[in-house]
């Protein structure tokens, strides 16, 4: 028997999409390995975000609302969720695949002694034995990667993989107790925002990126946020329009940048190269707008309409828009 | 100060990698490697650290490759790092993150670290798992993707990236931080720099060297295979904005996406 526990990252009780496609695929796991289903809400707002989360067919969800978790960097959150893994038991430990998940899922993966696998997109099970299936290589190979007969296994999870379906009888609230005090060493002075936070890049289920065809920082506001917005999805960038100070390099997508999948990717004057390809090549859906019909975007994308991109996103947001009114 | 910068060795991006169906694992011989782009990135950071708090501050370089590919370090050392630890053993080979980190957590214990600095990400095993895993091994702060460091008084004062923006945050020497792209262009070697490589240290170590003995990987592959293809594109010339705008709408309608 083996449980599974989805770690609900959030920020002041704002979470994302991904927490609710965990919570879901907890349930799913546990009924599989026999065992209970559990999630762990940590930090400011943690209580109202574990309410929406009884929804969710958990079994329990824990609770700590300690404002250390948001003063410190890491060592809380880290003590929390060793402290829980080790009452709950032998169990694989789901974290969203961000930015933030992917620091969690390290160090807590190394606390418990638990292997780790990476940008999982699927399960596999045998027994008690979990298999997780993951991009490897660029995205050039599909792996299925069992987790060793330990106690624990943590994956990080791509958003988007999996569906997010509440139902249940309605998860148990319960309040995690204060992990015996270790130092806090990585003191928080600020935090200061500089692009939307409502939709994660790594969650978008549209992405709308631009590269040096857009010819500087303008566009992305006046030309790519509003056909983002269209969408309901969210903007990124080649490293050309990065490197050139038109975006911060939070929104770069490949190789020295993000990996996303979304549903739908639409690349506005960007070429198409390698390095860009590895992090947008599982995109359901690709659309490429370029001036050059040779770009090498062309290669792996699904349609690439020819012209002038200054020209054709307005006319498609307005499409789009009219569409909906 | 001593600054250990962890680099890792990986196929170049175009290079057609392989997996051994045998050993299920990444064929790292008969290929061109590379510095791994984020760990030039580390080295970059390391280096400019260096350049503020003067020469009694020394950058070793860690990686953990087969000894056949150890000479690509010389590019690092080229750069600017003063010598290289190179941990290449057979009972490594094919090890995962658990691993990894616990064999450079040996090593750099050895060397001896007031700041270990990793890149964000292998090309190849692509994880991001090893810099936190190494903090926890080495049992030091591990402050992840930093853009910008200062160092005084024995304290590190970072800008971190996060999903939205950066926090500012602070803890004390010894440390571990990964960086992003950040932190600067990495630096071309100067054509003295390559000269004085070729006498720079590379020190070979084997797994009992280093005193690791937890050689066991958590994570076992089973199988792999290609990805669903991707065809080329349907290439379509707009005719003016409008048509443009119109051919991507009906092709997001087809597949009701709109
Ligand atoms: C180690 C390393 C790591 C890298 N990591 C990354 C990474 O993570 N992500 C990444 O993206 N790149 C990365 N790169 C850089 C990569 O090699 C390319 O240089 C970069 O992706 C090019 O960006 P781009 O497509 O925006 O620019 P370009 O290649 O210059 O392409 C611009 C495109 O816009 C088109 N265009 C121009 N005007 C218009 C218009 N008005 N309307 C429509 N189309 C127009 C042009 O035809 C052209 O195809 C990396 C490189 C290295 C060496
Ligand atoms: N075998 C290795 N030798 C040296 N450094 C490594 C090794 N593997 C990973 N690293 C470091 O850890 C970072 C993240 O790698 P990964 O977790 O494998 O994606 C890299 O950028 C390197 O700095």
């Amino acid at each position: 028997m083996r449980h599974v526990i989805a770690f609900a990252e959030h920020r002041k009780g704002q979470t994302r999409k991904v927490t609710y496609e965990l919570a879901t695929q907890a349930h799913e796991l546990a009924q599989k390995l026999g065992g209970t289903a559990h999630a762990i809400v940590l930090g400011e707002g943690a209580g109202a975000l574990a309410e929406s989360l009884t929804k969710y067919p958990l079994d329990v969800v824990h609770v700590a609302e300690d404002p250390d978790v948001d003063a410190y960097l890491l060592d809380p959150t880290i003590d929390y969720l060793e402290g829980a893994a080790r009452a709950i038991g032998s169990s694989i430990v789901l974290v969203p695949n961000t930015m933030y998940g992917r620091d969690v899922a390290s160090r807590l993966a190394a606390r418990l002694g638990a292997g780790l696998n990476a940008d999982v997109t699927g399960f596999a099970i045998d027994g008690e034995r979990v298999a997780c299936i993951a991009p490897k290589l660029g995205g050039v190979t599909i792996t299925t990667c069992a987790f060793e007969d330990c106690e624990y296994g943590v994956a990080t999870v791509r958003p988007n993989a999996f569906a997010a379906q509440p139902g249940g009888a309605g998860a148990r609230l319960e309040t995690l107790a204060k992990p015996d005090a270790k130092p806090y060493r990585m003191r928080i002075v600020n935090e200061v925002e500089e692009a939307s936070s409502e939709l994660g890049l790594e969650e978008a289920p549209v992405v709308v990126s631009g590269g040096r065809g857009l010819g500087g920082a303008e566009p992305f506001t006046t030309l790519l946020k509003p056909l983002a917005d269209a969408l309901g999805g969210a903007i990124g960038a080649s490293r050309a329009a990065a490197d050139a100070g038109w975006v911060p390099y939070s929104l770069q997508i490949g190789q020295t940048g993000k990996t996303v999948s979304p549903k739908l990717y639409i690349a506005v004057g960007i070429s198409g190269a390698i390095q860009h390809k590895v992090g947008m090549r599982s995109a359901g859906t690709i659309v490429a707008i370029n001036k050059d019909g040779t770009a090498p975007i062309s290669e792996f994308s699904d349609l690439l309409v020819v012209g002038d991109a200054f020209q054709i996103v307005p006319a498609l947001t307005k499409l789009i828009n009219d569409s909906k009114a | 100060m001593r600054i250990v910068v962890t680099v890792k060795l990986v196929p170049d991006l175009n290079a057609e990698k392989r997996i051994d169906p045998a050993t299920k694992r990444l064929v790292r011989t008969g290929m061109e490697t590379v510095l791994n782009p984020y760990d030039e990135y580390a080295l970059e950071a390391a280096l400019q650290l260096k350049e503020k708090l003067g020469d009694d501050t020394t950058v070793t370089l860690l990686s953990m490759v087969p000894e056949s590919s150890k000479e690509t370090l010389r590019k690092a050392l080229a750069m600017g790092a003063d010598d290289a630890h190179v941990l290449s053993d057979e009972k490594l080979s094919g090890s995962d993150v658990f691993v990894t980190a616990a064999a450079l957590a040996g090593v750099a214990r050895k060397i001896g670290f007031d700041l270990v600095v990793c890149g964000g990400l292998a090309d190849d095993g692509s994880t991001g798992g090893v810099p936190g895993a190494l903090a926890e091994h080495l049992g030091v702060p591990g402050l992840t993707n930093a853009r910008h460091l200062e160092i005084s008084d024995g304290t590190i004062t970072a800008q971190r990236e996060t999903d939205s923006g950066y926090q500012t945050v602070t803890c004390a020497l010894p440390a571990l931080i990964s960086v992003t792209m950040a932190v600067g262009e990495p630096r071309y070697a100067s054509l003295k720099g390559i000269m004085g490589a070729k006498r720079k240290n590379i020190a070979l170590l084997s797994a009992a060297d280093a005193g690791v003995t937890e050689t066991t990987s958590r994570t076992e592959l089973l199988s792999f295979g290609p990805p669903p293809a991707r065809t080329k594109a349907r290439i379509v010339e707009a005719a003016d904005g409008a048509a443009g705008a119109q051919t991507i709408f009906d092709f997001l309608r087809e597949r009701k996406l709109v």
